[in-house]
């Protein structure tokens, strides 16, 4: 018995001898591919993001237009006089598989420069990764601010993003329900499991207080619910003027039918989780009237002309995540050229100091803080079932 | 005195759509003595199923609704043969029957993302979104067709078990698998049987929910939610699980309405705890044999 | 196969292979079935993370505490539910699973929904083979003493071993127990990996996936779970160019496995000094036999 336990010991000793072995031989091979790719002729990029699990809209949204774009780059002769080649991975919306797939894209695939994924979660979860491997990372829709700042308040050197953060939105929403529209008595609805919708919450609470305006009812429900009227009864309850709703259009739908139905009259109010055509089909009478922030105004020409090639495409309406992914890739495009290089730290540098003309809106990133700097909010009003832009606004 | 009756009636309604599904759970572990997880994915495909027949085809509502139910009701039986029979062949415990239906929703959830695609898909409107009104307290149209709808099948699945000859095999069947065969039952009839009609009733329930809450491909999810009610109301049995559903939907509302809508999972997972320590098998579940 | 891709498979592998030898002696020892596994992982990284963290305790006493928290919450939940028969147990470490993440959740202090960044970067494949090879003797010592000849006992005939004068109770918190510490420095290892922790992290999908890690490797066999561990934790990266197909493929290989090979893969079997010569004996037997065979032809 005492002899069978050693034997495993020495077993599971040999299997770490061999795994050890097996790097240092390794090691050597790994430098000599990567000359090899420096000289190749096509560009790697790489996204990684949700096309399974309970995000894949979005995921396969973003993955959809960054090919489409990427073809039309390779038509226009790609970038450098190079073709482009996208390599996509699905991580299920889990953190550790976004750590392997970026594991993979930047030490197998041998990517320049990773697009997406289009959750805090997992942008933050990759970045030691990323360093590691002098990858860049350009975030689609992660709004967490520290995605690209650590704890101690320093810039992660290779996290950028296109979208702006939650406090800003936050403050937005905030500033536009007390100082535009003039409410001052607020209510939250919130999904207390959804990263994206308690940072919201809680940068709207803060500065819709600060600003002099008065929470009246807090609720919250957990993804998956689909019922929300015992949360709206009591919302209903405390008579809001407003009903702040930061979370995903297939919910809001929900809330907002069932809202009404409850007789709820107030207006009610959203983040960039709302537009969708969904939303529209399921409950565009709910939502009448009701505001929202947004990264772009949706009638804006190029707009348009991306929508349509989209929709002829793939046949399915382009989510919010699909602008954020062109604008990313039109990013990187830009740091590539620039650069001059598809050397992974020369895009990182070339990132740095990258402006764009994006579709939502003026991108310019902001050394300090890797997010795009100015970037002003779209406010959206839903007028006889359609989204019709209101004003740019930013708020201080 | 108002919003807590319309807190009842929300609770009420939500009760009704658990029952629809924890009935199915309850009917096939009466039988088999194991937690159905796929059943999630079964009222999945007939959603879809009563999605594409009203949108595709353009059916009207009824026939697209008996479709779906018939065939949702075929997706169960077949997952049966081929998830299920092989195990039961063997007399396998029932942890495999479980790990074989994760299998199974992981894999019905997955198929649908791949070939239909992971979109929300929009039922055609059928009901008024106007709610009756009864002064301050408000019932949807939708709600309350759920919940007749909701009854009647379990009536009718009640009558089925109670009063006709198939009914008492299956009846027999669940007391004792061993001793109903010495009797004559087909137990692969009976099993058939019963998973048919469990794959109906998640048709209906797909089809309500897809009307009421979109189509989309993890929409069984919510079936977590009827598992614990039939748990609350005890594995097994049909009543208890009507019971649970309703007593978990009224506490859930009851809950977020009045102590705490963050904690209300956490508040509903400690009363199930201590209904099972007070009353391990829950409300009317039946009593299964001393041996783990 | 690039080394730095491998190497994190591996880590990967070795963090998930602590939490299945937990649930091995659980499940496959003690005939007790869990979907609240994830839980204990939970606690066990939030827990380590604080420890180092807000407490600044070095790596190893850090996970030592998260594997002791870990395991007192399981012994509170077991002193409730360990008297459940068969589903309703399995319900209750589900909802005790949910409910650890939906406090997670609520809890600003450890970041809430939107999760804790910043945790030092510890963990590498030398400590994780370091823990695994300990946690694998400790098990193997556990299960060929008087204590794990009891708990198969309870897996084999519960009643029976009541009557003989095991305490059954007793015996199935220990398991409980021991199986949460595991789960916890599992736990711990995957947040000082990562850096990063969330509580979706910690979902349903992650208890369910270590379940069925130990039955693919079969129920009642460490070897069985080490090699599951290692083979299910590297299917999905294998499959990875299959995108969107590749949860289609695992479901139905999970299906296939059930109904092909229930008793999972080393069906009890363990790999022992032992069984290797008795197998190559019985190979060199038949080959004997064949040659014999031949001879007689001639």
């Amino acid at each position: 018995m005492r002899k069978n336990i050693f034997v495993l010991a020495l077993i599971a000793l040999l299997v770490l001898g061999l795994i050890l072995t097996g790097c240092t031989t390794n090691s050597t091979d790994t430098s000599s591919e990567e000359n090899e790719a420096e000289g190749s002729d096509t560009i790697k990029i790489g996204w990684i993001g949700s096309l399974t699990g309970d995000q894949a809209v979005w995921g396969t949204c973003e993955l959809n237009t960054v090919k489409m774009l990427i073809e039309e780059v390779n038509e226009k002769g790609g970038w450098l006089g190079k073709q482009v080649e996208v390599i996509g991975y699905d991580t299920r919306g889990d953190a550790m598989e976004a750590v392997n797939a970026v594991r993979r894209l930047t030490s197998q695939d041998k990517v320049v420069a990773i697009v997406g994924p289009n959750a805090s979660g997992q942008a933050i979860a990759i970045s030691s990764v990323l360093e590691e491997m002098k990858v860049s990372n350009i975030a689609t829709v992660a709004t967490n601010p520290k995605v690209t700042i650590d704890e101690k308040g320093n810039t992660k050197p290779f996290n950028f993003r296109v979208c702006f953060i939650d406090p800003y939105q936050g403050a937005v929403a905030a500033g536009y329900a007390y100082d535009v529209l003039g409410f001052e008595k607020a209510a939250v609805l919130y999904d207390v499991a959804d990263d994206y919708s308690q940072g919201l919450t809680e940068f709207f609470e803060k500065y819709f207080i600060e600003k002099g305006g008065e929470i009246v009812a807090k609720e919250g429900f957990k993804f998956g619910d689909v019922d929300f009227r015992p949360q709206l009864s009591k919302i209903k309850e405390a008579n809001p003027e407003v009903v702040f709703m930061p979370y995903f259009f297939k919910e809001v739908a929900l809330s907002a039918n069932q809202a009404r139905e409850l007789g709820i009259d107030a207006v009610l109010m959203g983040g960039d989780g709302w537009p969708s055509d969904i939303l529209l089909e399921m409950a565009a009478d709910a939502v009448e009237g009701s505001y929202f922030v947004n990264h772009l105004d949706f009638d804006d020409p190029e707009v348009q002309d991306f929508k349509a090639t989209y929709t002829a495409k793939y046949n399915l309406p382009v989510e919010l995540n699909g602008y954020l992914a062109y604008d990313a890739i039109k990013l990187l495009e830009k740091a590539i050229l620039n650069a001059g290089s598809s050397d992974s730290v020369a895009i990182r540098d070339a990132l740095e100091t990258a402006k764009v003309q994006g579709i939502t809106g003026q991108i310019n990133i902001s050394k300090e803080t890797h997010n795009p700097e100015g970037k002003e909010a779209a406010i959206i009003k839903i007028i006889d079932g359609k989204y019709v832009f209101q004003q740019k606004y930013s708020a201080k | 005195m108002a919003t807590f009756l319309q807190q009842v009636i929300n609770g009420l309604s939500i009760g009704s759509v658990y029952a629809l599904m924890a009935v199915g759970y309850s009917l096939v572990y009466s039988i088999m003595n194991f937690s159905n997880f796929a059943h999630g994915g079964v009222i999945m495909i007939g959603a879809y199923l009563g999605f594409f027949a009203m949108t595709l085809i353009e059916l009207p509502f009824i026939i697209a609704f008996a479709l779906a139910a018939v065939g949702a009701a075929m997706v169960a039986v077949v997952l049966e043969r081929v998830a299920y029979r092989p195990l039961r062949n063997r007399n396998a415990p029932f942890l495999y029957f479980i790990i074989s239906a994760m299998g199974a929703s992981i894999f019905l959830e997955n198929i649908v993302i791949a070939t239909i695609g992971p979109n929300f898909r929009t039922y055609p409107r059928v009901f008024s979104a106007t709610p009756y009104t009864i002064g301050s307290i408000s019932i949807g149209r939708l709600d309350l067709t759920m919940f007749w709808v909701s009854a009647f099948s379990l009536a009718v699945l009640i009558f089925i078990i109670e009063k006709t000859k198939t009914g008492m095999a299956i009846r027999a069947t669940a007391y004792s698998g061993r001793a109903s065969v010495l009797m004559g039952v087909n137990t692969d009839r009976i099993i058939f049987i019963v998973f048919g009609l469990g794959g109906l009733l998640a048709g209906i329930a797909g089809v309500l929910f897809g009307m009421k809450y979109t189509v989309y491909p993890q929409i069984g999810f919510i079936t977590m939610k009827s598992f614990i009610a039939a748990v609350f109301g005890g594995l097994g049995s049909l009543p208890g699980a009507v019971i649970g559903s309703v007593l978990l939907g009224t506490i859930e509302t009851l809950t977020a309405g009045y102590i705490s809508s963050q904690y209300r999972d956490l508040i509903s997972f400690v009363l199930l705890i201590l209904i099972l320590i007070f009353r391990p098998r829950g409300l009317m579940g039946k009593v299964t044999e001393d041996k783990a | 196969m690039d080394w730095f891709y491998v190497k994190g498979i591996l880590i990967l592998s070795g963090i998930n292979l602590l939490a299945v030898l937990g649930l091995s002696l659980l499940t496959g020892f003690t005939g007790l079935f869990s979907f609240g596994h994830a839980g204990f992982m939970a606690i066990g990284a939030y827990v380590t993370a604080s420890m180092s963290i807000k407490f600044g305790l070095p790596f190893i006493p850090s996970l030592m505490i998260g594997a002791m928290g870990a395991a007192l919450v399981s012994l509170f939940i077991g002193r409730w539910t360990l008297n459940l028969k068969g589903d309703y147990f399995c319900i209750a470490t589900l909802g005790f699973g949910e409910a650890i993440r939906l406090i997670l959740d609520n809890v600003q202090y450890f970041g809430g929904a939107r999760g804790w960044p910043g945790i030092p970067l510890y963990t590498n494949l030398t400590n994780v083979l370091i823990l695994n090879i300990i946690g694998v003797v400790i098990l193997v010592n556990l299960i060929r003493s008087r204590h794990g000849r009891n708990m198969k006992a309870i897996r084999e005939e519960e009643l029976a071993s009541q009557i003989i004068g095991i305490n059954v109770f007793k015996y199935k918190m220990t398991s409980l127990a021991i199986s949460a510490a595991y789960a916890g420095v599992a736990g711990g290892l995957l947040a000082h990996y990562t850096g990063f922790i969330q509580p979706k992290m910690f979902q349903l999908i992650k208890s369910t996936e270590l379940t069925i890690i130990v039955i693919f490797g079969g129920l009642g066999s460490i070897s069985g779970s080490i090699i599951g561990a290692i083979v299910l934790t590297s299917l999905p990266e294998i499959l990875r160019a299959f995108a969107k197909w590749r949860l289609v493929i695992y479901g139905m290989a999970v299906i296939f496995i059930m109904i092909t090979r229930p008793q999972g893969l080393m069906g009890g079997y363990e790999i022992t000094y032992g069984n290797i010569k008795k197998l190559v004996s019985r190979i060199f037997s038949i080959f004997n036999t064949k040659k014999t065979l031949g001879g007689d032809k001639q």
